[in-house]
């Protein structure tokens, strides 16, 4: 029994001095420790909702590194995978990190006061990217980099109105995840502008897919059944990898996609090839690359006393007209 | 005279085994003091920051301390992060704050007599039953907030909630301090306590002398009812809106707490103190891997592998370990004997 105990502790101990000793060692990389290029360093910590365990993640960060290493800026990246308590947490640590300036990607905008409070008490400087903070909250940043969200509903709403053409059709729509303010401000986008310029397209249903193609697969499928599948002629869908699962549920049923109005947000790897076979009606350009690299490109601003000024990516709509153009060539 | 020394010195070496032997916090204190080492070596700035370490017991171990409670009954509770963020969006969708904070602590009872219902009178096994609240409580959240976070009509009591009241004490510390205290005396000072830990190490003994199981079952649950619809006020204030997605990573946690804390599933073994160092020692990794610029998915990794170690290098585990072991060695060398005497008879 004595020994089992000693040889338990002994284990414990140098198991989990290896794991952290390795964790810590490793970490040296996880910065972005530029070579000096005469300009001066500066320490940023960018709270982010999400990293490489989503594709627009995947292809944020890169660009987002490669400006930061340009700009002499050391990154300490952290992903709070949408959960709004672990990022505030994140958000304590990095003001008690003093950095230069904080990155600001909220994973729940309604959630964002207390910690753009702390950063401004202790004179951190907060840039917001990819998804704006509340209208009160404002004041408490620095300034915004990111896709125009409201906007992007817009677009893919007016693409629906366009493509229907006045005649009256009733429409599933498939929401991000609930509580996400990106979510949030593309349905209320698209909700606002087809109720202004096209009231001929109805909301049958609607329910969220959380981000998630399967999730939208079922979230479809029990749409369809409970409104009836012979009343549906279109869909929305909050972004491509949604709208993909829409499209398979529809096939699932044995619906040919083609003929029914459907349009998204994303112009992804997985959206474009579908505006391309005709299964998708239109979709509107993000581009991860863009959104990383401005986060940067704005913190540097702020860093610098240089302009600063709010930037915000245009809202390109994609059809089958341009959808193989190279300007609008999918990123993720 | 030396004998004598020597036989004291062997007595109370022999009492400080047995006390030691008798705590099932030992895991937790290890790996304590092995992120203690590793912070002090690499990220120093961790023992300037209690604000930021004791913040982060906070979120992670208030939910398992009222789970712990729990798991010395023998049972589980699945849905402590459902009723965290029920009780936080029934609180702020209540206009006045102290009504608002009274509904959610009412949502913590109530839920906790379901699950306690569902267990003790029907007789469903907690991982299910509560597996079930889970969903049904996320959906009712999601139901009472119209799927949006619903931000508190006072924002500004929330702030002022989040805010230092005495050095690195802020009211979520303080009331995880309070909650711990409570519980630890309830568990290791009273009769109620010492009932629970019977209940759990061997349930018919606890019925056979006469132990109101099923009254210490329900006050189980809703201990872990009312501690997680606590969580979910703080958080509410804290956050200044209620989010019904939240406290997603909050039962993981909790149970890795629980787990490295030295308390045994499947009940009447460990301590609140336990839960309460796994969490700290948690926390102080977490804090330390996020300064240190760890992605949050190698962060996960190495956590899971803690929790790996601390659950193989339980005590029994090691024991079934060697046993099988020892078993499988000489069933070997029995064979190689066998093979070695049908050789030589083959050979005359």
């Amino acid at each position: 029994m004595r020994v089992s105990r000693i040889t338990m502790g002994a284990l414990s101990i140098a198991a989990a001095s290896t794991i952290l000793l390795s964790a810590c060692s490793s970490s040296g990389t996880a910065g972005n420790n530029s070579a000096d290029n005469g300009k001066k360093s500066y320490d940023v910590y960018a709270l982010l909702p999400q990293g490489t365990d989503q594709p627009y993640g995947t292809t944020y960060l890169p660009p987002m590194k490669a400006e930061a290493a340009k700009d002499n800026i050391k990154l300490t990246i952290t992903n709070s995978k949408y959960n709004a308590d672990q990022q505030a947490s994140e958000c304590d640590v990095a003001v008690a990190a003093k950095p230069d300036l904080i990155v600001l990607w909220p994973a729940v905008g309604d959630t964002v006061r207390p910690c753009l409070a702390k950063a401004k008490a202790a004179g951190i400087p907060v840039t917001v990217t990819n998804s704006g903070v509340n209208k009160a909250d404002v004041s408490l940043t620095k300034g915004f980099s990111g896709p125009d969200t409201y906007g992007q509903g817009v677009a893919s709403a007016e693409i629906m109105c366009d493509i229907t053409a006045g005649k009256d059709v009733g429409i599933l729509v498939v929401n991000g995840l609930t509580g996400n303010s990106t979510a949030t401000t593309r349905h209320d986008g698209f909700a606002d502008t087809i109720a202004k310029k096209c009231p001929n397209v109805k909301i049958l249903a609607e329910q969220p897919g959380n981000w998630n193609k399967d999730d939208s697969k079922i979230a479809v499928s029990e749409m369809l059944t409970s409104v009836g599948a012979s009343k549906v002629q279109g869909i929305y869908a909050a972004d491509d990898t949604m709208v993909a699962g829409a499209i398979d549920a529809l096939k699932a049923r044995g619906i040919d996609p083609a003929p029914l109005f459907i349009t998204s947000i994303g112009n992804t790897k997985l959206g474009n090839p579908l505006v391309v076979s005709g299964e998708l009606d239109g979709t509107v350009f993000q581009s991860s690359s863009w959104d990383g690299q401005h986060a940067i490109d704005l913190a540097y601003s702020v860093l610098t006393g240089g302009t600063v000024k709010d930037q915000f990516m245009p809202s390109v709509k994609v059809t089958k007209a341009n959808a193989t153009d190279p300007s609008v060539a999918p990123e993720w | 005279m030396s004998n004598v020394r020597t036989t004291e010195r062997t007595t109370a070496v022999g009492r400080a085994r047995t006390v030691l032997a008798r705590r099932t916090e030992g895991r937790a204190v290890a790996l304590l003091v092995v992120v203690a080492i590793v912070a002090a070596v690499f990220e120093p700035v961790v023992f300037s920051s209690f604000p930021v370490v004791l913040g982060r017991l906070a979120l992670i171990g208030l939910v398992a301390l009222g789970l712990t409670a729990l798991i010395l009954l023998g049972e589980l509770d699945l849905s402590v992060a459902s009723t965290l963020a029920l009780s936080g969006v029934v609180m702020a969708s209540v206009p006045n704050l102290g009504l608002g904070i009274i509904a959610a602590l009412i949502t913590g009872i109530v839920v906790g007599l379901i699950n306690a219902f569902f267990v003790v009178v029907v007789g469903i096994n907690s991982f299910i039953a509560t597996l079930g609240m889970l969903f049904a409580l996320r959906g009712a959240a999601f139901v009472i907030s119209a799927e949006k976070p619903v931000p508190l009509e006072n924002i500004d009591a929330g702030i002022a909630f989040g805010s230092s009241l005495l050095g690195p004490l802020t009211p979520r510390v303080l009331l995880f301090f309070v909650i711990f205290a409570v519980l630890q005396i309830l568990l290791s000072r009273t009769r109620i306590g010492r009932e629970f830990y019977a209940v759990g190490g061997n349930r018919q003994a606890a019925i056979d002398v006469g132990i109101p199981v099923r009254r210490r079952l329900v006050l189980g649950f809703v201990i872990s009812g009312v501690v997680a619809a606590t969580a979910g006020i703080i958080n509410t204030l804290e956050l200044t809106a209620a989010d019904p997605t939240a406290g997603s990573t909050v039962l993981l946690a909790s149970f890795a707490a629980a787990i490295i804390g030295g308390v045994v599933l499947t009940g009447g073994r460990g301590t609140i103190v336990g839960t309460l160092l796994g969490a700290l020692a948690l926390s102080i990794l977490q804090v330390v891997l996020t300064l240190s610029g760890v992605q949050v998915d190698i962060q996960d990794i190495f956590i899971g592998s803690i929790l790996l170690v601390a659950i193989i290098s339980d005590p029994s585990s090691l024991r079934t370990a060697w046993v099988r072991l020892r078993a499988a060695i000489t069933r070997s060398r029995t064979r190689d004997t066998a093979r070695g005497l049908t050789g030589n008879a083959a050979d005359q």
